[in-house]
């Protein structure tokens, strides 16, 4: 069934319809809400919170942008305030932070490299004004008007974000090859 | 960009398998919590709009039918008026005359004891009555 269909039978209180939604963007929501907040169980909370507000809000939804808009931008902005708590009360840096990341929560895959975990870092060091658009475009696939449409921000601006993102995250990386690389010819250095 | 394929090769989490099912609780949940507050809502309107409707029927049908001065004298107990089952008419004047001794006010008191003094009164406008 049409994804405009299924939000009018929400708007009319039909739960099937919820569920079948829920069905369709559940792993999506939750992976890309895991990837802005770094925590597992936060993003499935906030996930629950999001299709929350999609079945009591969807009165609201109008059919002029595509609904994965709307949901993502529902997301988004929960996912935004989220962060913003958790600068509040978090002083610690964030190299220093463990991924907290239940193992089971990803797909196993045991030989995860060195510079995908870096790139984690660096994803997780990246502020949110950056990190979501990077995440919406690089690992969702949505493209830069949709992006734009998303965040409700004007195209250009998220173009400039999008860019500078990415080059944050080249000179992470980049600036982690390079300290490991050090490391490694001292160690050889040492050894003789 | 080799960061950029990194970032799609990056793993992709999935919902908890009873996802939906916490979901449809606490969506239930919420709609039980939603009612309440709207029942609550409604039966403070209600008891406002009554307090409201008290408020003007005790004001319109039941207080103006006395005028000040019966409801006071109603409230001491001793109007006669409203005793006798009449009420006084509205806006009454009651005309207050007081006994003044201006003996005192005057200076160049004459020392015969038959003087007559004819006290006029100076201010042009008429009599003040106090209207209750």
């Amino acid at each position: 069934m049409d994804e405009q269909e299924l939000v009018r039978q929400i708007q009319e209180g039909d739960e099937m319809a919820f569920v079948e939604i829920v069905r369709i963007y559940k792993d999506r929501i939750v992976n890309f809400l895991c990837k802005l907040t770094g925590d597992y169980q936060k993003a499935v909370d906030l996930s629950q919170e999001t299709f929350m507000r999609v079945y009591f809000k969807a009165h609201q939804y109008k059919p002029v942008a595509p609904f994965s808009s709307w949901i993502y931008t529902i997301a988004s902005n929960l996912a935004k305030t989220e962060m913003k708590k958790m600068r509040k009360f978090s002083f610690v840096s964030l190299d220093d932070v463990q991924n907290t990341l239940p193992i089971e929560a990803y797909a196993k895959n045991p030989s995860e490299s060195g510079m995908i975990s870096n790139l984690k870092k660096a994803l997780n060091s990246l502020h949110p004004r950056y990190k979501i658009p990077v995440i919406l475009k690089d690992i969702e696939g949505f493209s830069q008007e949709e992006i734009a449409q998303i965040l409700k921000r004007p195209l250009g601006t998220i173009k400039a974000r999008i860019n500078r993102g990415r080059n944050y995250l080249k000179k992470e990386l980049e600036k982690t090859s390079y300290k490991e690389n050090s490391f490694v010819k001292k160690e050889e250095c040492q050894n003789g | 960009m080799d960061e950029l394929n990194l970032l799609k090769k990056l793993e992709r989490v999935k919902a908890p398998p009873d996802f939906e099912q916490k979901l449809l609780a606490q969506v239930s949940l919420r709609k039980r919590k939603k009612l309440r507050v709207k029942y609550f809502r409604l039966s403070l309107v209600g008891a406002f709009s009554a307090a409201l409707v008290f408020f003007i029927v005790m004001n319109v049908f039941i207080l103006p039918k006395k005028s000040p001065v019966e409801f006071a004298d109603f409230e001491k107990g001793f109007s006669s008026a409203f005793q006798r089952g009449k009420g006084l008419r509205k806006r009454e004047t009651i005309p207050i005359i007081e006994a003044v001794d201006y003996t005192g006010e005057i200076r160049t008191l004459s020392r015969e004891p038959q003087t007559i003094y004819l006290l006029e009164q100076v201010f042009e406008g008429t009599s003040t009555e106090i209207k209750y």
